[in-house]
């Protein structure tokens, strides 16, 4: 793999702000289909092998793969007790991270809330400024969305549909299974699509009860759906199989690779090409608008380290930053012609934000594993997902849209159970007894994309580079907290029904943020006076700008995001690419 | 005191107190306060703790006699039994001083100085010897008092006692001999194929 140094005195066929799924992707099909591009990165390239370490045990770390004393990773407790920013009250810690970061592998991939800092209503905002960004440590889980939620208002009178339907994008997440490799059964289901899938992994013992129990309901439970290659990729020197090795569920990421991450699946394939480059540390700031055209011309970025100011120009601006980095960089791209921030004659941009709301869930014992020898229940990418069975076929009379739940069961390296009552012999040996029987499962449910739910800049706040800070209007809705309480109540009965003794029902609903899951912030429509992309993920205002990540989607569905961002992201850079050979960019 | 007696901690503390009071003199220092959400003030940065090699020696917090109390303290939490070592052979004492050697939280410090000293005062008060003199089923006797009381957050020997659990925990789970030798734990190695139950159940 060569490694072109980005030349800031050429025009760039196309700059992507963002290396992450979706800015990962569109290097992917943009290099592939020949066009020179240039790829931004606000952090660093980590040496992340050495970051992750997977096959590391706690006993030969320093801090037993805790997070190290000078550091500081913010808990529910602060989240909900103190307000953005984060920063007053933890002076002690050097460095302060958001939740994820509470980990020795994962300290040097989020980023440090002080110098990232946001103001407005309380929100967990997990950012990873590094090559790769969040797929660096994803939780794997790749999802297929249906009509029902592209046409979610058509079924329910709520929002807007996508301008596209699942026949629209299903070649995409088609050409994403085949080119980043996926594992799963095939299970039929209309709202779940099925993928091409590899081999899959297998259930544990109380996975099986649970989801033979779920069948006698009409529910579904299947092997988690992991965007991991069990089979190994041909065409993709950069990464190995799946052996089934390491503590798959420690927080962290795949240090072999066979879970995918941006820069191996697809930035270093796209450098092979010799059609990429790519500028790291380059923190953007502005994306930039020619007077007489009203196009983009290219963007400001803002070197991490020196702190330098540079322009580079580019036909076509691609911006793939996260849902809210990128709907913060619009409203950051004031101009004459502007005034409202970039792409943002709709009034949209930063509007319309949603994701998953996550917390309740429940832990069962199943009480024929007690007192089983261990079993080996890790090495897995995960262990299964309960998919969607609300508002399908019926309607629920307490709230719209759906949530599916994602969960485990066995022997983990960090035994399940130390938080019971007690102490003693009888603790040790019960710790030791049942550490094979527990099973958990904790839902994600869809969050409404509501106009009301928003970002824009802080007028006071900025961040270590002097750029505006994002300032937060976000709040779960009633419709979300009705649907948290049936969460918590199916959740018991489900494990009530499958003979497990209940442990612990959580009915709490996680901070906002928590599922890392934002979405939403720049949607697309046909109607260019309320969305802000079309179809193709290109603005309504310039033609020469898209945004190929998460701030495209119309609504959250209950199911998790990475994959149809990569769906779409394929499907837009090869309209791009289309176009721009066409001369119509 | 048998462990059979529910025993009033709020009740008792007066008198442990008290009597150590008058045992140790006028040397009894007030209990600092210890609330766990009280304003912090803006101190500087302090100076990040070295991060320690696994292999060098834990930093230092406890004296001598206080490390052998946490070493008897942790013992019992986690004992050996005839399935493997406890906290003791897990080194948990070790663990714990090197995370209040490293840790910034002078709360928290403060709260294992305090709950040693109250751990004490209780078995002098209870069974008339050290913690460390005592014998093992003084030593859970005494433990089984905070245990039951522990939803008795106000007080600092609820907390300690907490505290001393799960770093006791965290410490001898994630050691050689909790994992290996107690749980006999089968992940961190590269298999041939996935691991599950033999019936995967019918597809759906």
């Amino acid at each position: 793999m060569t490694e072109p140094e980005a030349n800031l005195s050429k025009t760039y066929d196309a700059v992507i702000v963002g290396s992450g799924a979706a800015g990962g992707m569109a290097a992917h099909v943009l290099t592939s289909h020949g066009l020179q591009v240039l790829l931004l990165e606000a952090g660093k390239k980590l040496p992340i092998e050495q970051e992750l370490r997977s096959m590391e045990w706690p006993y030969d770390n320093a801090h037993r793969g805790d997070l190290p004393p000078e550091s500081h990773a913010l808990t529910f407790n602060e989240y909900t007790i103190r307000n953005p920013p984060y920063g007053a009250g933890f002076e002690k810690a050097r460095h302060l991270r958001s939740y994820v970061g509470n980990s020795d592998y994962v300290k040097n991939i989020v980023v440090d809330e002080r110098e990232n800092p946001f103001t407005g209503t309380n929100y967990a905002w997990v950012r990873a400024r590094c090559l790769g960004g969040k797929t660096n440590i994803w939780g794997r889980l790749a999802l297929r969305l249906s009509d029902y939620d592209f046409k979610a208002k058509s079924r329910d009178g709520f929002g807007e549909d996508w301008p596209i339907s699942y026949s629209d994008i299903a070649p995409y997440y088609d050409k994403v299974d085949l080119y980043l490799g996926i594992m799963g059964v095939k299970e039929n289901l209309p709202h779940l699509p099925d993928g091409i899938f590899q081999r899959p992994q297998k259930l544990n013992c109380a996975e099986v009860t649970l989801k033979q129990s779920l069948q006698k309901m009409g529910r579904v439970l299947t092997q988690y759906r992991a965007g991991v290659t069990s089979e190994g990729l041909k065409h993709n020197k950069y990464r190995s199989r799946c052996y089934g090795r390491g503590s798959c569920e420690r927080k962290g990421g795949c240090d072999i690779h066979a879970a995918f991450d941006s820069p191996t699946g697809l930035i270093y394939p796209a450098m092979d090409t010799a059609n990429l480059s790519l500028r790291t540390n380059a923190v953007v700031r502005e994306v930039t608008v020619d007077p007489q055209t009203g196009k983009a011309s290219g963007v400001h970025f803002i070197d991490a380290q020196t702190m330098k100011d540079y322009t580079v120009r580019a036909k076509v601006v691609v911006l793939a930053a996260s849902t809210l980095e990128s709907a913060r960089l619009l409203l950051l791209s004031k101009s004459r012609s502007h005034a409202n921030g970039l792409a943002n004659s709709s009034g949209h941009v930063g509007h319309n934000f949603c994701e998953h709301i996550m917390g309740p869930g429940v832990t069962g014992r199943a009480k024929d594993l007690v007192g089983k020898p261990s079993t080996l229940d890790d090495g897995r990418p995960g262990g299964f997902y309960l998919t969607r069975f609300r508002n399908l076929s019926e309607k629920h009379p307490k709230f719209i849209r759906g949530y599916g739940f994602e969960g485990g069961s066995g022997c983990r390296m960090f035994p399940s159970g130390t938080d019971v009552h007690g102490f003693g012999a009888s603790f040790k040996e019960e710790v030791r007894k049942n550490q094979g029987a527990y099973i958990g499962m904790g839902a994600f449910g869809e969050v409404l994309a509501r106009y009301e739910n928003y970002v824009d800049l802080d007028p006071v706040v900025k961040d270590k580079w002097g750029i505006p800070a994002l300032r937060f209007h976000y709040k779960f809705g009633d419709n979300e907290h009705r649907m948290a309480e049936d969460m918590k109540e199916t959740a018991q009965e489900m494990f009530e029904a499958a003979g497990f003794e209940i442990v612990h029902v959580r009915s709490r609903v996680l901070t906002e943020g928590w599922s890392i899951h934002e979405l939403g912030t720049a949607r697309m429509g046909d109607d260019p006076k309320t969305s802000v992309l079309n179809q193709f993920q290109q603005s309504h205002d310039v033609q020469n700008l898209f945004v190929v990540d998460g701030s495209g989607f119309v609504s959250a569905s209950c199911q998790n995001p990475t994959w149809t961002i990569m769906a779409l992201c394929w499907r837009s850079c090869d309209y791009l690419a289309d176009e721009f050979r066409k001369g119509n960019l | 005191m048998s462990s059979n007696d529910p025993v009033d901690l709020r009740q008792d503390r007066r008198e442990w107190l008290k009597s150590s009071a008058a045992a140790l003199g006028a040397s009894l220092l007030p209990l600092p306060a210890l609330s766990g959400e009280q304003p912090q003030t803006a101190t500087p940065p302090s100076k990040p703790a070295a991060s320690s090699a696994p292999n060098k020696p834990a930093g230092r917090f406890f004296t001598p006699a206080q490390h052998a109390l946490v070493e008897e303290l942790s013992e019992t939490i986690i004992p050996a039994d005839s399935h493997s070592g406890g906290a003791k052979a897990a080194k948990v004492a070790d663990y714990i001083e090197q995370f209040l050697s490293e840790t910034d939280d002078d709360n928290q410090k403060a709260l294992w100085r305090e709950g040693l000293r109250l751990v004490d005062l209780m078995s002098r008060h209870y069974h008339q010897k050290s913690f460390v003199d005592s014998g093992p089923e003084e030593r859970i006797a005494l433990l089984q008092v905070l245990s039951d009381n522990d939803h008795m957050t106000d007080l600092p020997e609820v907390r300690f006692f907490i505290e001393l659990k799960r770093l006791t925990v965290r410490g001898y789970y994630t050691s050689k001999i909790g994992i290996h030798a107690e749980l006999d734990y089968k992940g961190n190695r590269i298999l041939q194929e996935y691991v599950g139950c033999d019936d995967q159940g019918t597809s759906s």
